[in-house]
């Protein structure tokens, strides 16, 4: 209990540093904010029109009424208007989050579906050709970036295969096949280094579980040793792999960057990367905020979780 | 460091070190290596097929593929090394600092350091790159504030696993100030984990740069960057696919061979990691070879439920093979309870283990001998010639096996009656009802006051005591012919410890003849309440058998005259265990090292009554009369 309170309060924490460091992120640039905001097209703004700004967002007031000003703001749901559409920026965010976290979803439930019975496999047979094999493969995989894999894949898969398309987004509601299909190819891209992470930890898992007393136990009931392996063995192993995958959940969260890009997934991410792009800062600003939180409550989840699993984490 | 260790290092890290090399050195001679400019356009011949004067072809702007990517590992390189070593600069001054001092020190370092982690880092590194705009000086800065963390976390952790050793308190005594002791004493003996965080480092800062440059919000064009040239050859990829694989395979290859030499700087670091492996393959390949079996003497006895006949068992480490037994011969009897005493390490368990085929696995191997088996059907069967599937209808069935640690013994994730049920379905067709039934009345049995309860609950939801009764239940599932009991009672207090037994005499006792015991432990207060007759183990040899009558009154070999002086008398037994203890003969010196050869008695380094003579052959395990065995050769002075 009390390690769930302590562990809450540090989350708590961290989203108040985030919260401020990007109210200061503004503020420490050189230059007048009210510039650099209304910069975006890369002409210089009217002096006028900054003054209007200036106004407008209270950058005249001392530096922590507006900060006061940022907090209620947020509180409020308030992410600033976008430059762009002139549009709010909390509602595209919320809009394209739902696709962000489905692909990444996806991508772990593939990267299990290919990593825990590969890494499993490899285990049992330690130090033997397919262990060896799978291990190279492995650490090749580790070495690829996401953003290749995925033009590689869509240079054989679109280009050369034209078996799918090469990037694109349908809603669900629209037509759920559609929606699979394109969702397909930059989940798996996601999932070929994820696999390989997802790999490494269930063969480490499971040849820390192959030498458990319970398995001999197993074995000597005279138990298949498929049996053993499945019940006894990948069953345990299972925990450590879900947490520390989890704990990757929070990373893809800056992977899907790339592969959104690669693959015209509208997520968050590629709302981020045209928002970088036209220098669009309430938009960046506002993103990188939600995806930060998210980042951050994500971990929490995983430590309660991993807390819950795992008893003696609870009572430590 | 001696020069056996650089020989075996660098021959570890060869080909990952020299490709590294080959890449840097690419980066360093580019203007020499590189037959055009990098950045000419020629556009007549945009996306030209490869000839002799642009051995890769041409890019969408006509510019020389093979000069782009021989320029572009200079761009990564510089861009991924100069950012690594300022973010290794800043955290390792943090790190240090932080573990050295803590307090507030380590708040203001680490804790301010963290703040990084709160954001994923691609979406930090785009934040920055918003503020500042791209360019390679923003991308340095960026990568460098990403990586501060991880320097700053593996300093801290290292500082505070070396901060109290010996060299670091001896230049404490010495007067050094704090900065001495921290770049003197401290950071070279943290230098391993460095430098594996360093090539890690410098991979990722590749992997991000060439993503950033891929989006175009890295390296700015014209300039030539891995990242971008693949997002220019993007577009044209129908036409010109390998304008895109070129620079993909540039840095897939640059990238992986940084992971090998990390992953292999990691190896030589921490030894434990895999780093012995050769040997162990070249023992166990020495081992499969020793293999030779002999024909058993005669028949079995029909008394006789477990025949063992120079049973050889080899255990395969790195260094060396253990001879964990050595040709140990024994029967059991019908209904009779065996005791196997010895030492840790005397090779008691591993004669149950090689038995029931359950060796850890590669490196256990019975190399030689027989074991054969009584079964219910009336049959006798060689074990060491089954296969596993055979072996697995044993298993439970005819010999069962109960370990020293319940707790461990029982798979933690699953129910006890899950566990049960499991052990009677692997032999008996019954329905998941039926088993449940018997599983009920098994742990009524061993006398579980709540049986119904017990089925239901986790193993660490029960007392030490009622998971022991919980795994002889589950060992007693198909009524077994011979029950091997490891140390059953090792891991239990007294009391308990005193049950357990009860209820395995009273098991025995119920069906007179029907169950044999082979009871392995190192306890002889034990064996005097358990055992029929006993063996007494040394060295992976039968020292000495006899019945438990006899071998407490007489012993014939000076171990077991060692082992029961050291048995606290019962006059003793209202002392305080730590004080009768100190009171107690203990043998003097320590169990011989199995894996080194050896001549002569086992015994003799230790043995007051060793002779010149010990020390010359093996002596015999013989027969000294009343059915009793010695492998001593003065065992009639004794
Ligand atoms: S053979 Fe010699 S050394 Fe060995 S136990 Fe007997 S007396 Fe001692």
């Amino acid at each position: 209990m009390n390690y769930l309170i302590r562990r809450c309060l540090i989350s708590l924490g961290l989203i108040y540093v985030v919260t401020t460091l990007l109210f200061l992120a503004l503020h420490i640039v050189p230059g007048d904010p009210a510039e650099l905001l209304l910069s975006g097209g890369g002409v210089a703004p009217a002096p006028e029109t900054v003054a209007e700004l200036r106004d407008r967002l209270g950058l005249n007031d001392p530096l922590w009424k507006q900060y006061i000003d940022h907090l209620v703001r947020l509180a409020h749901g308030d992410l600033g208007t976008s430059f762009q559409d002139d549009h709010p920026v909390v509602e595209e965010v919320v809009r394209r989050l739902p696709r962000t976290l489905e692909l990444i979803l996806a991508a772990a439930v593939l990267a299990l579906a290919i990593g825990l019975p590969l890494g499993a496999l490899a285990a049992v047979r330690r130090g033997r050709a397919t262990d060896r094999i799978l291990s190279g493969f492995a650490s090749f995989n580790l070495s690829v970036p996401v953003f290749v894999t995925g033009t590689i894949l869509v240079l054989v898969f679109a280009q050369k295969l034209r078996w799918v398309p090469a990037g694109g987004y349908t809603p669900l509601a629209t037509d759920p096949l559609q929606h699979l299909v394109f969702l397909l190819m930059p989940a798996f891209a996601i999932s070929v280094g994820l696999a390989a992470v997802v790999f490494r930890m269930a063969r480490a898992a499971v040849l820390d579980t192959l030498e458990r007393d319970w398995v001999r136990t197993a074995r000597a009931k005279g138990l298949s040793p498929r049996r053993v392996v499945v019940r006894h063995v990948v069953r345990n192993a299972l925990t450590p792999v879900v947490t520390v995958l989890g704990l990757h959940m929070g990373s893809l969260l800056g992977g899907t960057v790339l592969v959104e890009y690669v693959f015209n997934w509208p997520g968050v991410s590629s709302l981020l990367v045209r928002a970088v792009e036209q220098r669009d800062y309430p938009e960046v600003l506002g993103v990188v905020l939600v995806v930060s939180f998210l980042f951050i409550l994500l971990n929490l989840v995983v430590d309660l979780l991993y807390a819950l699993l795992d008893p003696r984490v609870r009572h430590a | 460091m001696t020069s056996a260790f650089d020989l075996a290092f660098l021959r570890r890290i060869g080909w990952p070190l020299a490709a590294v090399c080959l890449i840097l050195l690419v980066a360093v001679l580019a203007p020499l290596l590189a037959p055009h400019d990098p950045i000419r356009m020629d556009v007549v011949n945009r996306l030209g097929t490869p000839n002799w004067l642009h051995p890769l072809g041409q890019d969408e702007y006509g510019r020389d593929i093979l000069s782009r990517l021989v320029y572009g590992a200079r761009v990564s390189l510089s861009v991924a090394l100069l950012s690594a070593t300022i973010a290794a600069c800043i955290g390792i001054v943090a790190g240090l600092i932080g573990g050295y001092f803590g307090g507030v020190s380590e708040l203001l370092t680490l804790r301010v350091v963290d703040i990084v982690l709160c954001f994923p880092p691609m979406l930090l590194a785009l934040l920055v790159v918003t503020m500042l705009g791209p360019g390679m000086e923003t991308l340095t800065l960026v990568l460098s504030i990403l990586f501060i963390p991880g320097f700053a976390r593996v300093t801290y952790g290292e500082v505070l696993s070396t901060k109290n050793q010996e060299y670091v308190e001896a230049t404490r005594a010495l007067g050094a100030g704090s900065a001495r002791i921290l770049f003197g004493a401290i950071l070279p003996n943290i230098v391993g984990p460095i430098l594996v965080q360093f090539s890690l480092t410098v991979a990722s800062a590749i992997v991000l740069e060439s993503g950033l440059s891929f989006l175009g919000l890295g390296v700015v064009p014209p300039a030539p960057s891995w990242g971008l040239m693949i997002r220019g050859a993007r577009g044209y990829m129908e036409q010109a696919p390998m304008g895109l694989l070129w620079p993909c395979l540039a840095l897939v290859l640059t990238i992986w061979s940084i992971n090998q030499l990390c992953d292999s700087f990691r190896d030589a670091v921490d030894p434990r990691s895999g780093g012995s492996t050769r040997g162990f393959w070249t023992n166990l390949r020495a081992v499969l070879g020793m293999s030779s079996r002999a024909a058993p003497s005669g028949a079995v006895a029909p008394e006789v439920v477990l025949a063992v006949e120079g049973l050889k068992t080899r255990i395969v480490t790195p260094t060396g093979v253990v001879r964990a037994v050595d040709d140990v011969s024994f029967q059991v009897r019908r209904g009779e309870t065996v005791a196997v005493v010895g030492e840790s390490g005397s090779g008691k368990s591993m004669t149950g283990l090689s038995i029931m085929g359950l060796l850890p696995q590669p490196a256990g191997r019975v190399i030689g001998g027989s074991v054969r088996l009584a079964t219910k059907d009336g049959r006798i069967v060689e074990l060491t010639d089954l296969d596993e599937p055979a072996l697995r209808k044993i298993r439970g069935e005819q010999v069962a096996m109960i370990f020293q640690e319940p707790m461990t013994s029982l798979n933690p994730v699953h129910k006890v009656g899950t566990q049960i049920v499991e052990a009677i379905q692997a032999h008996r067709a019954m329905d998941n009802a039926a088993a449940q039934a018997r599983a009920k009345a098994l742990l009524e049995h061993v006398g579980i006051p709540d049986p119904a309860r017990c089925l239901g609950e986790f193993p660490h939801q029960l007392s030490g005591g009622m998971r022991q009764r919980a795994m002889i239940a589950m060992a007693l599932s198909c009524e077994p012919k011979l029950l091997i009991a490891d140390e059953p009672t090792t891991a239990l207090d007294v009391t308990i410890q005193a049950q357990i037994l009860e209820l395995l005499r009273a098991l025995q006792r119920e069906h007179p003849g029907s169950m044999s015991v082979m009871f392995v432990t190192h306890n002889l207060g034990v064996v005097a309440e358990m055992a029929d007759r006993v063996l007494v183990m040394y060295a992976g040899q039968i020292v000495e058998e006899a019945d438990v009558a006899t071998i407490f009154a007489r012993p014939r070999h000076p171990y077991t005259r060692g082992l029961l002086d050291s048995v606290p008398k019962p006059s003793h037994a209202a002392d305080t265990d730590a004080s009768a203890r100190r009171r107690l003969a203990t043998i003097p010196g320590t169990v011989p090292n199995l894996a080194l050869d050896r001549v002569g008695c086992a015994f003799a380094p230790r043995c007051a009554m060793a002779l010149d003579a010990c020390r010359q052959g093996d002596p015999p395990l013989v027969d000294v009369g009343g059915g009793r065995r010695s492998r001593c050769l003065r065992w009639s002075e004794l």
